[in-house]
């Protein structure tokens, strides 16, 4: 007996242990690490620009390195990393007590709400929020006449347009968000008795949250840290909108070598300088985050004495009967309410803007014209189609609610099941409306945006199940099968989130020049398959990067979070290891993957930077197509395109939680795992 | 309401905003009259657009005044050719009227666009080559001198010249360029120069020449200067301010520009902006270097904005500077070069040119241009900002790419990282 199980186990592991990882080593070797090695071999090559691939690699030559080191440049670099320091330490300052409030001063329901009003911002367009602080700021803007008339400002008015405090403000914005979620799901994980245990024990409220919740949030506050400043150091879209000469950012910068320049050597050594400055910022980070609980320490004794002394007066106070204690509390509790809807107003400032300026009268999206009106929401919905359509999603849904009820009266199938039955009522609209009228042709189409909407749509949808499969995959090796291939493998994926976009995306752009020549390859990036063409499967590919590290990082954290004595006991009860991975390991990481999934069609739907480049004709996407207009004046159906854009997302989203909360999952559970694990 | 009704089945050249005027009357009269007004009848709509492009064509010298003015008089070409499916094109920001790019050459071709922005002719280069002939663009929009390479490197695609017949209509002078002698790959799409922009309030005195203007720059209006986001013209601004050639290679020249540009002028910029319109008229500049037709545009914008444009001065730069062309090219690999051919040929068309230029603000080298304007578009405001008398005209000169293209470029990108310092 024993004999067959061991076969049987033994059966099951045959093959190394990275096969399940596999596919993300192919997809990674060929669309990461041989692209980027092609950068940084660009690196060493010289300007050509009378070769069609502007490199000759004839001589290979270290000049490019000192050039960057070149007074002139070294200066942005450092501005960059400047910007995005500050911005990552005000986002940590402005987030915290958001998080900490959310985590332990409301109740469930409330927690849910706040948590929610921080993620729906960044269903909006990320381009079209940025464009939107133009409005505010605007010297000559209204709010600034209003500010002028009130008589807080000169008559200058706000002076921040094109400067670098407002991309600092607006990257303080866009990144919010990323740092509250993890914030949020450290605290929240933190078990309530340590808290209670401490105060119990006579710390006050100061010193329970500097040597037990903080300590405890740490992963969270790293990982929100990594989530922010990252993306910041690589992000070129927010001084491109409003930064002008004073803001700009090294993405930036290295985007236009490659465009404007065409000098790629250039381009490509200011790209390996940058990973390895991002690196090295984060290498002192971590140091910073080793050193100073160490210094701390070492200042224990003082701190220990303060502590005492402090605790003995409070007694002393609390024995001779002042409340005062109680007061604070409530004054402190009501603070940081105030201070976490300010920070939740500011979050959706631009949204309204947004808003408002898709019913502007006039021809200019940041220019309110002083009068309101529907002509650009009307040249959207042209005819009656957008009703027929919305007709038939109301009468399908109907039916679908009616066939639920007669099937709960007349057969035995659990409520479970039937509760599919409506989200199943939506999916067929869906399809019905698509397949009886071109509905999406005619509602979207005017100015080329319809087609950019469905574009996002399509090249976020493909890229987020290359990740999701990709990710689950890498995710379930590592965490179920590792060894010295997940250290190579992990070191990769770290690569992946750490190395900024903007690098990424030329790199890809080269290579895919490359592998236009390569038989199968070529053929798929040059004419497509299908109904997708090839600059559809070259989105699929540059936005399926981030996303599936992101999948791999957090399946991996669900899974290792549970034991393996489940998958173990099918294979014990005889289950091939096919079945067992259907029946045990994917319910388990089904959460996962749909947290992951929903995170990765978010940022691929925002993503500019490599869709930008890459993309072609016919793949053009909603950020691509904006990021285009943002070069001269944008009209104000940009903000219709952007809510309507908004829209679609949040139906979208509706739909997946209600499909999660039939099946069970609870809400902080999602947001625990959409927060990376 | 009734006569209009009928108006959609006729398939016609005037532009959408001429066509409110026509009553059904003056259609008939120009329909039977025939005398060269190019109406392209189609029975019922517009769902039969020549499929498999068969190409429905009438053409004739045109004659008579057309009734409520609204096909220009004199001796004009009008064919247009019908198409099918999607075209693609590339171009600079906010290039054409949207209606023309839209519901009308859908309605009048039969073909639905797309249209993708770039900002500069490197990026353009760019893009066209790392797609290897395969973008997916139909037209492209290059500056002239940027075509022989493009030419060279296999970017761009010769022309059937007999789907363009329209092309006749194009002045003479602003045919058969340099860059291009028999325009087998390209042909006019309109002009422009370069000049700058200030508010007096700010700049309370007279702005002439290049020099005046880096003057302002660095004094009245620094830090809330704009100037174009290209090398060259950065460069050509710095020669036409000090009476050199900016077609000239000489080092030392390139140098001396480089150390006023980067390490004078540089600080008190405020942005690297070619469309500085619309941050005009959200007050984010006192003094803008900037096209012509931006410049037009601005004004319109500040309007909106609830400013006074008044007070904002627009000067030609002087003693010299550019004149730029900009011209339409079809890309090589085009998938749907038919309907490229086509629509190139029907932005020809006198009517449809000067409802592009009545948007955009910039000549677009129809011959007999006073005319078209007095008979067409007799409103136009700010005319003078788009037309130039010989003497103005005479001052510009046309960038050719030189050895020093590289330098030029180099120049812009220290002083970006100087400004931003």
């Amino acid at each position: 007996m024993t004999v067959a199980i061991t076969d049987r186990r033994r059966r099951k592991w045959r093959g190394p242990k990275f096969a399940l990882a596999l596919p993300s080593i192919i997809w990674y070797s060929l669309f990461f690490v041989i692209p980027i090695a092609f950068i940084v071999v660009y690196s060493f090559g010289t300007k050509d620009t009378s070769r069609l691939l502007p490199v000759d690699l004839g001589k290979l030559t270290t000049g490019n390195y000192s050039e960057v080191f070149d007074d002139t440049f070294f200066k942005t670099f450092k501005a960059t990393l400047r910007i995005s320091v500050i911005a990552t330490l005000m986002c940590l300052v402005i987030g915290l007590p958001v998080a900490y409030f959310a985590a332990f001063k409301v109740g469930e329901k409330w927690r849910a709400i706040i948590l929610a009003l921080v993620v729906i911002p960044s269903f909006t367009s990320f381009l079209i929020r940025t464009v939107a602080w133009r409005i505010p700021l605007a010297p000559k803007g209204e709010f600034s006449r209003w500010l002028i008339d009130l008589g807080l400002i000169g008559d200058k008015g706000i002076q921040l347009l094109e400067t670098q405090t407002a991309v600092q403000i607006a990257i303080v914005y866009n990144y919010l968000g990323f740092m509250i979620l993890p914030l949020f799901v450290a605290f929240d994980r933190i078990d309530v008795r340590m808290r209670e245990a401490s105060k119990d024990l006579g710390a006050g409220r100061i010193t329970t949250f500097f040597s037990i919740t903080l300590p405890l949030a740490g992963p969270g506050i790293a990982a929100g840290v990594l989530l922010t400043f990252i993306p910041m150091c690589g992000d070129y879209v927010t001084a491109t909108v409003l930064g002008g000469a004073k803001g700009n950012m090294i993405g930036s910068m290295i985007a236009s070598q490659f465009s404007q320049a065409q000098n790629w050597p250039l381009g490509s050594a200011m790209a390996v300088l940058m990973i390895g400055a991002v690196l090295l910022a984060l290498v002192v980070g971590v140091l910073i985050v080793w050193v100073v609980p160490r210094l701390v320490g070492l200042l224990a004794p003082v701190s220990e004495a303060v502590r005492r002394s402090m605790h003995e007066r409070r007694t002393a106070r609390a024995l001779a009967g002042t409340t005062r204690r109680s007061i604070q509390v409530d004054i402190n509790r009501v603070a940081m309410a105030v201070w976490a809807a300010l920070v939740l107003l500011f979050l959706f400032i631009p949204i309204g803007l947004v808003f408002r300026h898709s019913f502007n009268g006039g021809s200019s999206f940041s220019i309110w014209s002083g009068e309101t009106s529907t002509k650009w929401w009307g040249e959207l919905f042209d005819g009656g189609a957008a009703w027929a359509v919305a007709l038939r999603f109301v009468v399908i849904t109907a039916l679908a609610l009616v066939v639920k009820r007669v099937l709960a009266r007349t057969t035995d199938i659990t409520p479970r099941r039937l509760n599919w039955v409506g989200p199943g009522g939506f999916v067929l609209a869906l399809v019905v409306n698509g397949l009886v009228s071109d509905w999406f042709r005619k509602i979207f189409d005017f100015a080329g945006i319809g087609d950019a909407i469905r574009n996002s749509f399509m090249a976020a949808f493909g890229a987020t199940v290359i990740a999701v499969v990709l990710g689950g995959l890498s995710g379930v090796a590592l965490a179920r099968r590792p060894g010295r291939w997940a250290k190579i493998f992990m070191g990769t994926v770290f690569l992946i989130l750490v190395t900024p976009e903007v690098m990424d995306a030329i790199a890809l752009v080269t290579w895919f020049q490359r592998l236009q020549d390569v038989p199968v390859l070529g053929y798929v990036f040059k004419n497509g398959i299908g109904p997708f063409n090839g600059g559809m499967h070259k989105l699929w590919v540059g936005q399926s990067l981030y996303a599936s590290a992101v999948v791999t990082l957090i399946v991996r954290a669900r899974l290792s979070g549970l034991d393996e004595s489940l998958e173990e006991a099918a294979a014990d009860l005889g289950a091939p290891p096919a079945r067992a991975f259907r029946q045990i390991t994917l319910p388990l990481i089904s959460s996962a993957l749909i947290a992951g999934g929903l995170l990765s069609f978010t940022l691929c739907l925002d993503n500019a930077v490599i869709s930008t480049l890459v993309s072609e004709a016919g793949s053009t996407t909603f950020p691509v197509a904006l990021l285009g207009a943002t070069k001269s004046t944008i009209k104000p159906f940009w903000g219709v395109g952007a809510v309507m854009l908004f829209m679609i997302t949040m139906a979208a989203l509706a739909f997946v939680a209600v499909v999660l909360r039939r099946s069970g999952e609870s809400s902080s559970d999602i947001a625990a795992t959409l927060a990376g694990g | 309401m009734t006569t209009n009704d009928k108006i959609p089945q006729l398939r016609m050249l005037a532009p959408e905003s001429f066509r409110t005027k026509l009553t059904r009357r003056a259609i008939f009269q120009m329909g039977t009259a025939a005398a060269g007004l190019a109406i392209v009848a189609a029975a019922c709509g517009g769902d039969d657009g020549g499929s498999g492009g068969g190409t429905d064509t009438t053409e004739g010298p045109g004659s008579t005044e057309a009734p409520g003015g609204t096909l220009a008089s004199g001796d004009w070409s009008r064919v247009i050719n019908a198409a099918s499916g999607t075209l693609a094109m590339y171009t600079w920001g906010d290039y054409n009227d949207p209606d023309l790019v839209g519901a009308l050459a859908d309605s009048t071709l039969g073909v639905s666009m797309k249209v993708d922005y770039y900002a500069s002719n490197e990026d353009l280069i760019t893009k066209l080559s790392t797609s290897g002939g395969n973008s997916g663009f139909d037209i492209v929009a290059p500056t002239g001198p940027y075509i022989p390479q493009m030419i060279e490197k296999g970017l761009i695609q010769k022309f059937d010249k007999s789907l363009i017949p329209n092309m006749v209509n194009v002045d003479p002078s602003y045919l058969a360029q340099a860059w291009d002698p028999t325009n087998d790959y390209s042909v006019c799409k309109n002009w422009g120069t370069t000049g700058f922009f200030w508010d007096s309030t700010v700049i309370t005195r007279d702005l002439v020449t290049w020099a005046d203007f880096f003057d302002a720059c660095m004094n009245e209006a620094s830090g809330n200067c704009s100037v174009l986001d290209t090398g060259p013209n950065l460069w050509g601004a710095w020669c036409w301010a000090n009476g050199k050639d900016w077609n000239g290679t000489d080092a030392a020249d390139l140098d001396a520009c480089e150390a006023f540009l980067v390490d004078e002028l540089a600080q008190h910029i405020k942005k690297f902006d070619s469309y500085p319109s619309t941050a005009i008229a959200e007050g984010a500049y006192a003094l803008s270097m900037a096209w012509n037709g931006d410049a037009r545009q601005a004004y319109f914008r500040i309007l909106e904005a609830g400013g006074d444009p008044s007070v904002w001065k627009w000067a030609l730069g002087t003693p010299t500077t550019e004149l730029w062309m900009d011209n339409y090219c079809i890309a090589a690999g085009a998938p749907n070069a038919e309907a490229a051919h086509a629509w190139i040929n029907w932005d020809l068309v006198p009517e449809i040119s000067i409802q592009d230029l009545q948007y955009h603000g910039y000549h677009t080298g129809m011959k007999d241009m006073s005319k078209l304007i007095e008979e067409l578009a007799p409103d136009l405001e700010y005319g003078d900002m788009i037309f130039f008398d010989e003497e103005q005209v005479s001052t510009m000169s046309t960038q050719e790419i030189t050895e020093a293209i590289d330098r030029q470029v180099d120049i812009l990108n220290k002083m970006k990282a100087k400004a931003g310092a």
